[in-house]
């Protein structure tokens, strides 16, 4: 379901033009339309290999939008939306495949830019697009339960080993762990058993009150503004505790 | 000026030129754009993964090659003969030597006809392939029948004039013509694949190659 209805045609050529790049151009150019990619496509395959789902026809018709940008309309903007993010997960296999190495993730992944500039984008990926910006997380927990959340692990932590600990802003340390925002909400004794592996490790490693969530669902939508500002969090709370490296979770 | 000193002369200039002016464009445009656009290239720039990247679709070794075993070993042997024939063509070469003297090896007379035919075969079972099976027919349009014809047309008539089939002189001209035809749409069409292969494998190359996964 889409956020919002309606087709703003001065903002879509606007966006095709900000997003054409030398490499799209040069992809929906040499395409030679030689099919190899239909069955390294999940999509193809699942569907017992109709034609409509091959990588080429998808590409294609981000083509279209580049090539008819004046002449796209409400209608044509609906079935589009279906296929950028119904009928693609970005996976990258197809371009292992292709000859000339053409990135249909890249170029499904401007046909979602498209919809952005038009509100079309799936309602739970907008929710957690509110989330990263309000909570700086994609499940909205708050910072106060994050911490209340690493307490508490801790605690478990230190029943199993005594002397093991959840360092929370820690200067200067060696490691920042981050986590995807689920482990907190669905599976926090996932963070416990990381902090377990660092502690036999003797890592000197620490966990952020900000900028702790590593997934960044914004660049999943198509937002690159949204995704930019995602990264940006982890990256300034990095900076922030002058930490050598980032590790992400598993 | 006869038709056929027209062909031979201004219009190979042309074709030549609109050939080699044409993709010297295209890959400028190409570095132009990409250096304001496409900064990921440069910033993971590696001459590296460049190069493995072309190499394992230079010489098949990939895994479409292993999937598509047939597919790649056609598409090999049409690219190959496509290129080597009329290089080394022996009745290229004298035009070579009369006009500038220059003059290189060429293929046995008989070997180059065969390769002349393997082109086109080659090229039937692309248009078959691309008739018969439902996936490459959805996204076959006119200009893939077009351009697969304009590329077989110099191998056909070429054929047909070293046998002297039909009248020669409008075979050789057509011949000409279909040549210089073909050389004249490259940069404007999918053909420029030729060059905008190396370009398109490195960057996928590279993209790939930063988080060490090979794209082949």
């Amino acid at each position: 379901m889409a956020e919002k209805a309606g087709f703003d045609p001065q903002v879509f050529k606007k966006a095709v033009e900000e997003k054409t790049n030398a490499r799209l151009k040069m992809w929906l150019e040499i395409c030679a339309h030689c099919g190899l990619c239909a069955d390294t496509c999940h999509f193809y395959l699942a569907a017992d290999g109709d034609p409509k789902l091959i990588p080429a026809v998808k590409g294609k018709k981000v083509l279209e939008a580049f090539k008819k940008k004046d002449k796209i309309d409400e209608k044509w903007m609906e079935d589009f939306y279906w296929t950028v993010y119904g009928e693609c997960t970005m996976c990258r296999r197809c371009t292992m495949f292709c000859p000339f190495g053409i990135d249909i993730a890249t170029i499904t992944s401007t046909g979602r830019g498209l919809c952005v500039s038009q509100g079309k984008v799936p309602k739970n990926l907008v929710k957690t697009i509110e989330s990263y910006y309000e909570h700086g997380n994609q499940m909205e927990i708050t910072e106060e339960d994050w911490v209340d959340t690493l307490q508490w692990m801790e605690e478990e932590l230190q029943e199993e080993l005594p002397g093991a600990t959840i360092p929370i802003d820690k200067k200067g340390a060696n490691v920042l762990y981050t986590v995807n925002a689920r482990e907190p909400k669905f599976y926090p004794m996932d963070i416990s058993q990381a902090a377990m592996v660092f502690y036999l490790a003797g890592e000197d490693w620490t966990m952020s009150t900000k900028g702790w969530d590593d997934t960044n669902l914004a660049m999943f939508a198509g937002d690159l503004k949204a995704a930019g500002y995602v990264s940006q969090l982890v990256r300034d709370a990095a900076e922030e505790l002058e930490v050598k490296r980032v590790a992400i979770t598993e | 000026m006869s038709l056929y000193e027209l062909l031979r002369g201004p219009l190979l200039w042309l074709a030549f030129g609109v050939f080699v002016g044409g993709m010297v464009v295209r890959v400028v445009l190409f570095v132009q754009l990409s250096q304001k656009k496409d900064k990921p290239i440069y910033r993971f720039f590696s001459w590296k993964w460049l190069w493995l990247s072309i190499l394992h679709w230079i010489i098949p070794l990939n895994e479409t090659a292993k999937k598509n075993p047939i597919v790649t070993f056609v598409g090999f042997v049409f690219h190959f003969c496509l290129i080597v024939t009329p290089l080394f063509l022996l009745a290229h070469a004298v035009l070579w030597y009369e006009s500038w003297e220059i003059s290189w090896w060429s293929l046995p007379e008989t070997v180059a006809d065969y390769m002349t035919l393997i082109t086109i075969g080659c090229g039937l079972f692309f248009a078959v392939r691309r008739v018969v099976l439902p996936h490459v027919r959805i996204v076959t349009n006119a200009a893939d029948y077009i351009l697969l014809a304009v590329t077989l047309a110099p191998f056909i008539t070429g054929y047909l004039a070293y046998h002297q089939y039909f009248d020669y002189q409008t075979v050789i001209i057509l011949h000409m013509f279909f040549g210089e035809l073909m050389l004249v749409v490259i940069p404007f069409t999918k053909l420029s694949h030729f060059l905008m292969f190396f370009f398109s494998r490195a960057v996928t190359g590279m993209e790939f190659g930063r988080r060490s996964a090979p794209s082949w």
